[in-house]
């Protein structure tokens, strides 16, 4: 049997067992509490990160099928566009060892078949993206010339030189040649540059609508449809494929993206 | 002197193998990231074993719109994550230590959302950004054992 002295120092051996048990079970339960604030505090900020990263580049779903359809457009422009450098009416790495020159009117037709069904997408997603090859976009009024006149193509022209001030002349240049129009119909109206300015993904509307009375851009497409008319061009798309072993025109009308890679070849 | 102080003396006369690896990677990040940083700034052709078509895929994706957050290039914020996560060794208790695992963690899981836009949407691999993002990973579990062990 225990004496008096050895039951009390089995008690306090018993009090401070338990005491340290529920001391390490706070301390389990604090870190426990901490690691969960840790990890919510850290999910948050990679998702406000990825949301900053990624704004410009979301769309919008939505029921109504007009819009269903325009905001397939949009996806499609911004996943062709997305993560390519552009400055002004440039398209791709500056460094790039090629350069094509376009020369181009946004109410053209051909323009259209080349930019949306010929070459140009197939090329945009693996030359222009991998660095090797540059396009440079300049006016040539053509069809809007031979219907709607100088001041229309003037208009549309320097609307989309206004997105380029924002690094998205490519995405307004784009979505233009999806909702291109009847030639000759007039649909290039205030309205119509307006709501394809709208649907560019982050463009400053009212920066873009500034930039738009800038003269600098008229001055730039006048240059470009001067430097055309000094090169004797008589059409577009007119392509000039630029690199270290010279230049080569390509002769095709719509030329394919097989086409596009031998001039390439050519040339670099 | 008492036993009590005796094991943080030697934790202080001597670092444990866990705060070491910690440290060399953090080194190593800060290598990596601070030369991305250097190169950004010096505009120079960043290194880089592969290519595509006389471009570099690391040139590809420094030059891609996602190669800067809110303007700031990521470079910049890798290199500022691995400086904290190296400071905050020094920082005693459990706050120093939830502070380090917290920016390995945002470090880990932004470096997974660079590493799929590279694959997924610029369609080239910068080596230099994959060795961060493995740094960052082992940076991740570590000093996730750390927190867990209570270890300084």
């Amino acid at each position: 049997m225990a004496s008096r002295k050895e039951q009390k120092e089995q008690a306090r051996a018993r009090r401070l067992a338990e005491e340290q048990a529920a001391q390490l079970k706070a301390r389990r339960n604090r870190r426990l509490q901490m690691l969960a604030g840790v990890l919510l505090g850290a999910a948050a900020v990679v998702a406000v990160a990825i949301a900053i990263s990624s704004k410009n580049k979301t769309v919008n779903t939505t029921s109504d099928p007009g819009k269903a359809q325009q905001h397939q457009i949009d996806r499609q422009v911004n996943a062709l566009l997305a993560g390519i450098p552009q400055n002004g009416t440039e398209l791709g790495s500056s460094s790039a060892p090629v350069t094509m020159t376009y020369f181009g009117d946004l109410e053209c037709p051909i323009c259209r078949d080349f930019s949306l069904t010929g070459g140009l997408t197939p090329l945009i997603s693996n030359e222009v993206r991998r660095g090797k090859v540059k396009i440079v976009y300049r006016s040539f009024c053509t069809a809007t010339c031979n219907g709607p006149g100088q001041q229309v193509f003037n208009d549309q022209q320097v609307a989309a030189y206004a997105a380029g001030e924002q690094q998205r002349f490519w995405n307004y240049t784009e979505l233009f040649y999806h909702e291109q129009g009847a030639e000759n119909s007039g649909y290039v109206t205030e309205d119509f540059l307006k709501r394809l300015a709208a649907q560019v993904s982050g463009l400053d509307v009212p920066k873009w609508q500034t930039d738009r009375g800038n003269p600098a851009l008229l001055s730039q497409v006048q240059a470009d449809g001067a430097a055309a008319q000094a090169a004797g061009l008589t059409g577009t798309p007119t392509l000039i494929m630029k690199g270290p072993k010279g230049e080569v025109p390509l002769q095709a009308a719509v030329p394919s993206y097989g086409q596009l890679q031998q001039a390439i070849n050519q040339v670099s | 002197m008492t036993a009590a102080s005796a094991p943080v003396t030697r934790s202080l006369a001597r670092p444990s193998g866990l705060t070491i690896a910690i440290v060399v990677l953090c080194l190593l990040g800060i290598a990596d990231a601070g030369y991305l940083v250097y190169v950004h700034y010096a505009k120079l052709t960043v290194l880089c074993v592969g290519g595509h078509g006389g471009q570099s895929s690391c040139g590809t994706v420094q030059s891609s719109s996602y190669a800067a957050l809110a303007g700031v290039p990521v470079a910049v914020l890798g290199l500022g994550g691995y400086v904290v996560i190296l400071v905050s060794l020094a920082l005693r208790g459990e706050v120093g230590r939830a502070v380090g695992f917290g920016v390995a963690l945002v470090g880990f899981g932004f470096s997974m959302y660079l590493t799929y836009r590279e694959l997924f949407t610029i369609h080239a691999i910068c080596e230099w950004c994959v060795g961060s993002a493995m740094l960052m990973t082992l940076l991740m579990v570590l000093m996730g054992v750390r927190f867990l062990r209570g270890a300084s």
